[in-house]
């Protein structure tokens, strides 16, 4: 299988902290990825990491088999989107797709125009004036007219209303149907994820949770309700995620391993968005407690 | 990334060539009117060599033009206005607005980016900064000439005209990029440049600049009656002390009857209790390493630029 993006124990430092730490992740080709975790969990940190923008501390990232930093043979074939959508703001729409016909070797301005036309953009008003929806838009399509193998998008949607959010979405998808071009997009919005991609990688401080194809990390997943649960091996069962006890019963996520045989224990299946909020809940409360010292 | 850079820098040029154009307005008029004056008073002779009735002409041409003298000062801060607005926000603009994670994600490298925007600005403010700075020359050439104590050689008049205004506009523009790397927002990154800027000249101007070149010492014994004009002429006094003939000092900051007299009788100090034989000890760089000086003070502040520029890649490549 062709990676993409591949990070192996890379991690990044700011002072003392670190913003990511033994992540290893690998992104196959022609997948439409969703890197999620909370604010912080170091999420524009590995997309820096793999745009060029920051240098690895510890460990390393390819990009098309290539280290990212400061590769502008890299960077040539990566559509980036920071967050916030960082455009000129006193540029017309107009401007910033000649702007980029300027500063790109491989630059297809007929893409980028279509789509601003077919999506209504005015191309002489500053972008500035725009509503946040059509600046991530013009941001996108200023991606796009790279004609990137990989797509990286910091938090396209997160300051959009749910209608701009999911026109927003709707396209991407559509575009990058039709071209095949790889994405990795972060988000803290769950609902929009599960509709749109098929590949999952959970962040949460500064460390990979779990990464892997949704449809595979669906499958191996299960809600258990059984008798009070003590610590002992359950047949079947990998790892436990995350457990809740009552005096009696215990409700267990856990990820399976093989066939859950064990009759005691009832299946159910699990959605993804339940599944990435027990990742992440758990050590979220933990973190929280120790940062404040006191006991869980 | 020239239309990118002229496209983004065409409003400050705007602006800085209708302050130009302001300039103009106040120094053409005044310096030729200044120059005619010049003449008809026929102070070019009064300069060169004295004459019945220079010292009234030169007052006269002192009372009119000599306040000018004053507004010109503020000039000053040309340098560091354009270093503020054109230097400061050069990175620090794009980070607070976070498009540098836009810009430096396109097709080309950080190093690209910086080198081509600080050498399109930095050949634009140069030229600016050339028609400034000789512009000013050619309008206080009358002024420096009848006044001694306004050489166009001491320091204020130094600098604001010749070709160090390049430097300075240079090094202005330079610190307000590298001010932009070590803080993410415009504002402190003026506030940075402002400091920085101010610091900078006034060590160099008093620290620095005397000794450029070993200076001169030039004793004149002291007697009434008058003297002529004095090789002192356009030089810049560094010091000046009145010593007795055996050497030993009296005071300091002042000179009494000196060479560079214009036909008025003088008489020495009786409270200094001189003693015949007494001199003026004055040390001063001779009027004519004027160029001299400003091509070392321009190409100091220069290579302060080429370091500033040099440091501000180096951390243009650590932001994300």
């Amino acid at each position: 299988m062709e990676y993409l993006l591949e990070a192996d124990q890379l991690g990044k430092r700011y002072g003392g902290r670190w913003a990511l730490r033994d992540c290893t992740v690998r992104l196959p080709a022609g997948r439409v990825a969703a890197l999620v975790g909370p604010n912080g969990a170091g999420k524009s940190t590995l997309l820096h990491l793999a745009v060029g923008l920051l240098r690895p501390d510890a460990g390393g990232v390819r990009v098309f088999g290539a280290a990212p930093y400061e590769n502008t043979t890299v960077l040539a074939e990566i559509g980036f989107v920071a967050q916030d959508t960082p455009v000129y703001r006193d540029f017309t729409a107009d401007e910033l797709v000649r702007m980029g016909g300027k500063v790109n070797r491989r630059w297809d301005a007929t893409v980028a125009k279509a789509r601003l036309a077919q999506l209504g953009i005015p191309p002489r008003t500053p972008v500035g004036k725009l509503s946040g929806g059509q600046r991530a838009q013009v941001a996108l399509a200023l991606a796009l007219a790279k004609r990137p193998r990989l797509l990286l998008l910091d938090e396209p949607v997160a300051s959009l209303d749910p209608l701009a959010r999911r026109e927003f979405l709707q396209s991407l998808m559509g575009s990058v149907a039709e071209s095949g071009t790889t994405v990795l997009l972060s988000s803290h919005i769950l609902a929009d994820l599960e509709r749109t991609c098929d590949f999952l990688v959970v962040l949460q401080a500064g460390r990979v949770q779990l990464s892997g194809a949704v449809d595979d990390i669906v499958a191996e997943h299960r809600q258990l309700v059984g008798p009070r649960h003590r610590g002992e091996p359950i047949d079947g069962v990998g790892a436990v995620v995350r457990a809740r006890h009552t005096d009696r019963q215990s409700t267990l996520l856990v990820r399976t391993d093989g066939p859950l045989r064990d009759p005691s224990w009832t299946a159910h299946e699990l959605t993804l968005e339940d599944l990435i909020l027990a990742y992440l809940a758990d050590r979220d409360a933990q973190a929280n407690h120790e940062a404040w010292g006191v006991p869980a | 990334m020239i239309w990118l850079t002229w496209r983004q820098h065409r409003r400050q040029a705007l602006f800085t060539v209708l302050g130009l154009a302001v300039l103009a307005a106040f120094i053409v008029p005044t310096g030729l009117s200044m120059r005619h004056a010049f003449t008809r008073l026929g102070l070019a002779g009064c300069v060169a060599t004295g004459g019945p009735g220079c010292g009234a002409n030169i007052d006269k041409f002192s009372s009119t033009y000599g306040s000018l003298v004053l507004v010109s000062v503020l000039l000053l801060v040309v340098p560091l206005m354009i270093g503020l607005f054109w230097g400061a926000p050069v990175v620090a603009r794009e980070v607070e607005q976070g498009t540098h994670r836009m810009i430096w994600t396109q097709g080309i490298s950080r190093r690209h980016w910086a080198l081509v925007k600080c050498g399109l600005l930095g050949g634009a403010v140069a030229a600016f900064a050339i028609v400034y700075g000789l512009g000013m020359s050619w309008w206080y050439g009358p002024l420096g000439q009848v006044d001694v104590r306004q050489s166009r050689f001491t320091e204020v008049f130094f600098d604001m005209q010749g070709v160090t205004p390049v430097g300075y506009t240079l090094f202005a523009v330079a610190l307000g990029v590298f001010a932009g790397t070590l803080l993410p927002k415009v504002l402190p990154a003026m506030a940075l440049t402002l400091a920085g800027f101010v610091g900078a000249r006034v060590a160099v101007a008093l620290l620095a600049r005397p000794h450029y070149m070993t200076p001169v010492a030039d004793d004149q014994i002291i007697q009434s009656g008058s003297g002529t004009q004095g090789d002192l002429a356009g030089g810049w006094v560094l010091s000046k002390e009145i010593r007795q003939a055996d050497g030993t000092f009296v005071t300091s900051g002042t000179i009494r009857c000196p060479a560079a007299g214009d036909g008025v009788p003088c008489s020495p100090d009786a409270a200094l209790g001189l003693r015949p034989g007494a001199y003026n000890h004055q040390v001063f760089q001779p009027g004519d390493r004027f160029w001299t000086f400003q091509l070392i003070e321009t190409g100091v502040f220069v290579a302060l630029a080429a370091l500033l520029i040099w440091f501000a890649i180096r951390r243009i490549r650590r932001i994300a």
